[in-house]
């Protein structure tokens, strides 16, 4: 049998070596357009930044690959035949496959602007290429380890994968005015990677206050302190309008609150499924992803699809992409488990939860968060001693349905049981300790005794 | 302040001193000659089929001139002064962090206070030179019949109750990093003044196999050299050869390990190899701690189903172990070699890990998924 995976990302290399560990026989080739070696995307930050090394992100060794007896194809795909089960690469020829596991990802969102595709110094922070590029344009060369580049994009066929030109090579200038646009993670990601090189971005966010789908005013007013505490202009309920250009660089940025200088653009306004080289040959939702059931399986026979490029069906139960790195591991396991014949083998979502770093600090969530749950109601608390954090409990007719913490850390797996156990806010809050994650001698959080009574 | 999380983001590896490039290389030869002259200053040394180096013993004048008692009480000053600048240099790093603000204040205090201070005033009240933070297997020859015969009563008694029972004792409980990362001057030394270039670690499995081969290989020789030593001690009245054997034992250790590997490999190579060369391969106290922190209450608890692969863990071990792989795997661990020096924990950015003293527990230890195979 020969199973193909595109993309080796993390839900690829999940579902490839899962499927190994079944299977010690079947024929593996995994598939990728942007990289030699299965890396961690959400360490591309640290590569620019220069807390990283390229190699310091590919969490397996490199030999794992003849180890496991995965074949490696460096190449784009443009088209899928299900009916003959062929995939085509970019050079013309084509890949038969027995099954096949679309783990393709995500390619970032493209802005409406009309000059936003003919200047340069404009781009992402998603791909192994934009990393490249950035780093260019921000320290003017690597810093160490950089991986070898090889021609896969001859073919001229848009990609994300293909390597942007840095406005810096042209100007022989690196970045001095960095201007991010996009008040998500990515977007406060690609602000520390300019604090880190020295530079004093500006941060333009569409929104009232940063990340309102995750935090409330308070929260999020908390964050944009400590962006402008760092030296960052923070510009809240920001739309631009277009970018403005000079000799094919950028210059500016035409904003409805006024024009920004800007010799460097990072566009952080989301990502959509990688799937348009799919055409009609699986069935895709308007927004692109591949529309999957529970099993992960696609409309084609044999076509499973897993990862960013999936539309699942979420805890709310609507169906779309679900576009972080866990999921991404956890649909690859299931994958990996159909590909190896586990036909009863099912993707299901529990309780939310997730985690970032706002530049110092730490963010956990669990549960209904911002969802709007009818009747409910937040418990809030500011710390503000030793450690500052701030500590909101969602709740609904007596009993809780969702946490958000900033500043602290938390095991968000004690908070999702409470949230299955349906326990009440008071319960929640004698037992709150009994979550706490921090690192060793930190003081642990004391909640007043009329906050707790109020309860 | 802010007790957690980084203090903003690292430059490390564009920084021209810290990635391995010319100017690493460069300090790294400085400190391979400091060592040279520090250890071999005074001597000729003869390399078996090779030239002869004869080396200049430049500390010695200046421990005079410092109204020191010998060259060591330099290098112990020098060592001192080292500790300081690197861990002003680590707290402005990671000193967010209220476990590395104990930690290091601990390491200095030690060093200052057990290491320098004293073992030159114990002299003033007619006491032999002692050092209160070192024992047997480090401090090899701490436990020699002779050395026992030379010391007070309470010293001889603190030499072998520390080697026996108090070092595994708190080694069980605490894990070995109450030695390694909280007292023992090396470690200090790596921790601070070794720690900006912490991230060379190797951190590939076959410099795992090495490890183990070597420290261990150096535990069992540290312990046949000091039997041989003891027993030759105790018949020289008898015998002379077991006397004569012990001494040639004990100086080829001295040489091999206590001068080349720890001072020459393990402080010389910091700006290639990273700062625990010495700790991870070849320290027989690690070895030994090592041993007793695996059945003891020391782990990484590892929070299930948070981690996203960075590598910031792996990256920042000093002593090579590959976190990451565990973390993703949602594996708690305690691994021998692990000297606890919560870099771990303070660089995640999701708030993964964390060090513990506690018994394990059963849901700690699902497996599944990418470690499901054999890598």
């Amino acid at each position: 049998m020969h199973v193909v995976i595109v993309g080796n990302g993390v839900a690829g290399t999940e579902a490839a070596t899962l499927l190994r560990s079944r299977d010690r026989d079947c024929r593996i080739t995994v598939v990728s357009e942007e990289s030699d070696h299965f890396f961690s995307r959400t360490a591309l930050m640290y590569v620019v930044s220069g807390q990283m090394s390229y190699r310091d992100i590919e969490p397996l060794e490199r030999d794992v690959c003849a180890r496991l007896g995965f074949e490696r194809v460096r190449a784009r795909v443009t088209g899928l035949d299900p009916e003959r089960k062929l995939l085509t690469l970019a050079s013309g020829e084509p890949l038969a496959y027995d099954r096949l596991l679309i783990a393709c990802g995500s390619e970032p969102r493209r802005p409406p602007w009309p000059s936003y595709a003919s200047l340069r110094g404009v781009g992402h922070l998603v791909t192994m290429q934009d990393l490249e590029w950035l780093e260019e344009e921000v320290h003017g060369r690597t810093a160490v380890d950089a991986p070898p580049r090889p021609r896969v994009h001859e073919t001229d066929l848009p990609s994300p994968y293909k390597r942007r030109k840095a406005a810096a090579a042209s100007s022989g200038k690196r970045s001095t005015r960095p201007v991010i646009v996009g008040g998500g993670l990515i977007g406060i990601e690609s602000v520390e990677v300019m604090l880190a090189a020295g530079l004093r971005p500006t941060f333009v966010v569409r929104e009232e206050w940063f990340w309102p789908i995750a935090l409330d005013a308070a929260e999020g007013t908390w964050i944009a302190e400590e962006l402008r505490h760092h030296g960052v202009d923070v510009k809240l309920g920001a739309n631009v309008r277009d970018l403005v250009g000079k000799d094919g660089l950028v210059s500016g940025v035409d904003t409805d609150q006024g024009p920004i200088e800007a010799d460097l653009v990072v566009v952080a306004i989301g990502v959509v499924p990688n799937t348009g080289w799919l055409g009609d040959a699986v069935r895709r939702d308007a927004a692109g992803g591949i529309l999957v059931d529970e099993h992960l399986r696609t409309s084609a026979p044999d076509v499973w699809a897993a990862g960013d490029c999936a539309s699942v069906r979420w805890f709310d139960g609507r169906v779309r992409p679900e576009q972080l790195w866990y999921t991404s591991r956890d649909q690859g396991r299931v994958a990996g488990r159909q590909l190896a014949g586990e036909t009863d083998a099912a993707y299901v979502r529990g309780t939310w939860y997730n985690s970032a770093k706002l530049m110092d600090i730490e963010y956990t969530t669990a549960g209904l968060v911002n969802m709007k749950v009818p009747g409910e109601q937040s418990w809030y608390y500011e710390e503000k001693g030793t450690v500052r954090s701030t500590t909101r409990i969602v709740h609904t007719e007596g009993r809780v349905v969702g946490f958000n913490f900033l500043g602290r850390r938390w095991d968000h797996s004690v908070c999702t049981r409470w949230i299955q156990e349906r326990r009440s806010l008071p319960w929640v809050l004698d037992h709150l300790d009994e979550a706490a994650f921090d690192t060793e001698f930190v003081p642990p959080l004391r909640i007043p005794a009329d906050l707790r009574r109020q309860a | 302040m802010k007790l957690q999380a980084q203090q903003g983001l690292m430059t490390t590896y564009r920084s021209p001193w810290r990635n391995r490039g010319p100017v690493g290389i460069a300090i790294s030869v400085a400190l391979i000659t400091f060592y040279c002259v520090l250890y071999f200053g005074g001597t000729t040394l003869t390399i078996p089929y090779g030239p002869s180096i004869s080396w200049p013993d430049p500390l010695t004048p200046i421990a005079q001139a410092l109204g020191l008692r010998h060259k060591w009480f330099v290098y112990g000053l020098l060592y001192s002064f080292g500790m300081i600048a690197g861990g002003t240099w680590y707290l402005r790093q990671h000193g967010n962090s209220r476990y590395h603000q104990l930690r290091i204040a601990t390491n200095i205090a030690v060093q200052v206070v057990l290491a320098f201070c004293l073992p030159y005033a114990l002299a003033f009240v007619g006491q032999p030179e002692y050092y209160f933070s070192y024992f047997w297997p480090l401090s090899y020859s701490n436990l020699f019949p002779e050395t026992l015969q030379g010391l007070p009563p309470y010293l001889a008694a603190y030499s072998l109750v520390g080697a026996f029972v108090i070092a595994p004792a708190a080694s069980v409980l605490f894990g070995k990093r109450w030695y390694c990362s909280w007292v023992c001057g090396c470690g200090a030394l790596a921790n601070t003044f070794g720690d900006p270039w912490r991230h060379l670690t190797f951190k590939d499995s076959r410099s795992w196999r090495f490890e183990k081969v070597a420290i261990h290989t150096i535990l069992v020789t540290c312990l046949v050299m000091t039997i041989a030593v003891t027993v030759g001690q105790l018949l020289h009245f008898k015998a002379e050869w077991p006397y004569q054997l012990g001494g040639f034992l004990k100086g080829w250790y001295g040489f091999v390990v206590g001068a080349v590997l720890s001072g020459v490999v393990g402080t010389g190579l910091y700006p290639v190899l990273g700062p625990r060369v010495w700790c991870r391969n070849f320290c027989p106290m690690a070895a030994l701690l090592g041993l007793t922190q695996k059945i003891g209450r020391f782990r990484i608890r590892v929070k299930p189903d948070m981690c996203i692969s960075c590598g910031n863990c792996t990256t920042y071990c000093e002593m090579g172990i590959d976190v990451r792989s565990y973390a993703q795997s949602n594996t708690s661990f305690t691994r021998s070699s692990c000297v606890g020096c919560g870099m771990c924990a303070h660089v995640c950015p999701r708030g993964v890990l964390r060090l513990e003293n506690a018994a394990p527990v059963a849901s700690d230890k699902r497996r599944q998924g990418i470690d499901a195979v054999d890598f």
